[in-house]
């Protein structure tokens, strides 16, 4: 396969011996024995089958495989699962609760922030991170923090706007 | 991947350097910005990985009056974009590390590593060569202290020798009314390395530094540029000498991002906008 290729290639098993991996995702304790080679988004995907989390260009480049790890937004892509030995993991499956989604993602709904949706994971959380460390971020410190992910849909003024308006809702809502 | 690689990571620098010296086709990883992709695109064949991340002293982000800033090899890089006493003391620094990558990669990206990877278009380099930079290794022959500007040997090359492993950077307190600027061209910000970078600072005692990336197999200090700058005394009239003198001291290519014209011109621009800003003057 051409080394260039972009699209989602499986883990292969290195056949090198299992290292034992406990770290917290989504708020609950997760112990498994991982493949030393494995990468903390295959972990997620193949493991887990916590499928959110998408891989694009697979070498942190366009952030579509953002996920939180002890509070700071990563590109999952390019971090071993044994790097995570102990870490706090929040993917996109952790932002909905009780089968309701979070304002971040109701704003994204409303301000049409997506349209293909492959992408859209990596920004909520890349933003999650961010309001979760400063509630009233500046245009410039949001446009900062999400210069990371990449959108080939939505020319970003959406999303823009959605983060803004979670700003405004969270304060209000949930006095942030 | 084609790696087939056993995983270790240390508690200690002792053990890191030891399993460095022991084992053949070993990489450190810190925050694996540049390590991971280089295992993604089999470009290496790693047979161990040494991740020195549990290790407590690489953690390090110090700044004394005696020693001035200490950078632990484990210090990601948005810890010196967050960080006041960089901000204030190096701003040079700050704006380099401000610059380099994407958000989230600067969220695991070590400065130490951005010189270990010792690609010619670093961002972190220039600011450090002109803050006289020293790079703290450990190996198992010891420690040993390499001024930046003799640490990179060629493109992706540097002194380090087997076994070896760098510690941190220390940085010399810069003094009162020392500044500093860092200016960069790029094709895409977030995405992109520089297609020039270019450090510039004026240290108390009135005499400049500059330090590039992007024009030579290596980031630069401008040392002998520095010198005539210095002997003629920095002015606007200087300062558009040394816009045409800098393309003598530089060796730039021609390669996916630039031509080398344009990163001599653009050498030019930076080179002269960072000296101006610094003494106030408008362009």
């Amino acid at each position: 396969m051409d080394k260039d290729c972009s699209m989602y290639i499986e883990h292969v098993e290195s056949g090198k011996r299992k290292v034992t991996l406990s770290l917290t995702v989504n708020d609950r304790l997760v112990v498994r024995d991982v493949d030393p080679q494995m990468t903390l988004l295959h972990f997620l995907r193949d493991e887990l089958k916590l499928f959110g989390t998408k891989e694009a260009c697979g070498e942190g480049e366009c952030g579509a495989c953002t996920v939180i790890m002890n509070g700071k937004a990563v590109t999952s892509c390019i971090i071993l699962a044994i790097e995570a030995e102990g870490a706090q993991i929040t993917t996109v499956e952790g932002l909905a609760k009780d089968g309701k989604l979070s304002i971040l993602q109701e704003e994204f709904v409303s301000q049409d922030a997506l349209q293909c949706g492959f992408c859209t994971p990596g920004f909520l959380m890349s933003t999650r991170a961010l309001l979760d460390s400063n509630a009233d971020p500046s245009d410039e410190e949001i446009i900062e923090t999400l210069s990371g992910n990449l959108c080939r849909c939505t020319g970003y003024i959406p999303i823009l706007n959605a983060v803004k308006r979670t700003i405004e809702r969270e304060r209000k809502e949930l006095g942030r | 991947m084609i790696s087939r690689f056993q995983y270790f990571k240390p508690h200690n620098l002792s053990d890191a350097v030891q399993y460095l010296e022991k084992e053949d086709n070993s990489y450190v990883l810190a925050g694996g910005t540049d390590l991971m992709i280089l295992l993604r695109r089999n470009l290496i064949n790693a047979e161990h990985i040494v991740d020195i991340k549990a290790i407590p002293e690489l953690s390090a982000l110090e700044y004394s009056n005696s020693t001035g800033l200490t950078i632990g090899a484990g210090v990601v890089v948005n810890r010196l974009v967050d960080s006041e006493i960089v901000k204030t003391n190096y701003p040079a620094l700050q704006q380099a590390a401000a610059s380099l990558a994407s958000f989230q990669l600067r969220n695991r990206a070590t400065a130490v590593g951005n010189i270990c990877n010792a690609s010619p278009g670093a961002d972190l380099p220039p600011s450090l060569l002109v803050y006289d930079a020293l790079v703290n290794i450990t190996g198992p022959h010891g420690d040993r202290q390499v001024p930046v500007d003799q640490f990179f040997t060629g493109v992706k090359r540097t002194v380090l020798q087997r076994g070896e492993l760098v510690v941190s950077l220390q940085l010399p307190e810069p003094g009162e009314g020392d500044r500093s600027i860092y200016l960069r061209q790029t094709r895409l910000r977030g995405h992109d390395l520089a297609t020039v970078g270019v450090a510039s600072r004026i240290k108390p005692n009135g005499k400049v530094a500059i330090g590039i990336c992007a024009v030579a197999p290596t980031p630069l200090r401008l040392f002998a540029l520095e010198d005539k700058i210095n002997e003629r005394g920095l002015n606007k009239e200087t300062i558009d000498w040394a816009g045409e003198e800098i393309n003598a001291h530089i060796r730039p290519i021609s390669d996916v991002r630039s031509s080398a014209l344009y990163r001599l011109q653009m050498a030019s621009v930076l080179l002269k906008r960072g000296l101006l800003n610094l003494i106030g003057e408008e362009e």
